[in-house]
């Protein structure tokens, strides 16, 4: 008999690129999955790692992470700081909160020079 | 025999069902069919079927597991999971639920090998030429570029013991029938609800 450990199913959200910021132009990064009839549970997400890619001259700012878009919008993380024209990985060796969520999970640049910033975030799916 | 059976739990892999010169029983559908075995080897982890792209919120089309075909006289014993993340519902043979309960059909994801690490419910058998076949459940909101499964298991060549053949032993036969010698019984198909 196997031991019992931790369900683990790791998956890697599309990259969506922000050219404008703030949380009325938040958008969806990772969606819950579902399909009515077909798919078998109810399913949540644990942010995993958030990629950041910020190009040139978007400038140093900051990217939320949470749920909701615009008015909605509720916080998941704290702010994930984004430096002009680099890459920035977070993830459990930068301590980063492992969060859980059953929505969507959505995100927006605090603010943009110019440029943009891809964001890709690595879900645990549990359920 | 009585340390060799399906759905066998144990620390590492898993055992063959069934050694050389022991007798079998395969059950496909509501047919039986009375075999002793005289080749078995193992069968490393392979992949067994790439079910392909499959879009956004959807349900990939039943596909046959054409790889886990088995030649005329043989049954294979196999194990398996997948790698990519959608929930796989196994038909077996092609028109047949597998893990059929009253209200779902219960599918297996990649999550199996955390919750059963001996792949022991997974456990099927194919004889000969009736291996099953799958479907892929994505519910992310993009497409998964591959659906791959992994399979591990045994191949078993058998002569009939049944009929008027080489191997024929009609008394043998009576004798498993009426559980006087030992016989190990494979299902190699999924049985309909209430039949």
């Amino acid at each position: 008999m196997g031991l019992l450990v931790a369900d683990r199913i790791i998956v890697r959200g599309p990259i969506v690129n922000f050219i404008v910021a703030g949380a009325a132009n938040a958008a969806v990064v990772f969606t819950i999955p579902v399909l009515a009839g077909q798919l078998i549970g109810t399913k949540s997400v644990k942010i995993h790692r958030v990629n950041l890619y910020n190009t040139a001259p978007a400038g140093n700012t900051q990217v939320m992470i949470g749920t909701g878009v615009a008015g909605a919008f509720a916080a998941l993380l704290p702010a994930l700081d984004s430096f002009n024209g680099l890459n920035d990985s977070y993830g459990p060796e930068t301590d980063l909160i492992e969060a859980e969520s059953f929505l969507n999970v959505t995100a927006y640049p605090v603010a943009l020079a110019g440029g943009s910033i891809d964001v890709q975030v690595e879900v645990i799916v549990v359920g | 025999m009585p340390d060799l059976y399906i759905f066998k739990a144990q620390i590492g892999l898993f055992d063959p069902l069934a050694l050389q010169g022991q007798n079998v029983c395969v059950h496909y559908v509501q047919n039986e069919y009375y075999r002793k075995v005289d080749f078995l080897e193992g069968i490393p982890p392979f992949q067994c079927i790439n079910i392909g792209v499959v879009a956004a919120g959807t349900v990939s089309a039943r596909t046959m597991v054409a790889n886990l075909e088995m030649a005329d006289g043989e049954f294979g014993l196999f194990r398996w999971y997948p790698i990519d993340d959608a929930q796989i519902r196994l038909f077996h043979p092609f028109g047949l639920a597998k893990w059929q309960l009253r209200n779902l059909q219960v599918p297996v994801d990649m999550n199996i090998v955390n919750r059963d690490p001996n792949l022991v419910t997974t456990e099927i058998a194919v004889w000969q030429n009736n291996e099953p076949a799958m479907e892929a459940v994505n519910g992310h909101a993009f497409a998964l570029g591959a659906v791959r499964i992994i399979a591990i298991g045994y191949r078993f060549h058998t002569v009939n013991l049944e009929g008027t053949g080489k191997y024929a032993d009609p008394s043998l036969v009576a004798d498993l029938k009426a559980g006087k010698q030992p016989c190990t019984h494979v299902w190699a198909s999924g049985r309909a609800i209430g039949d």
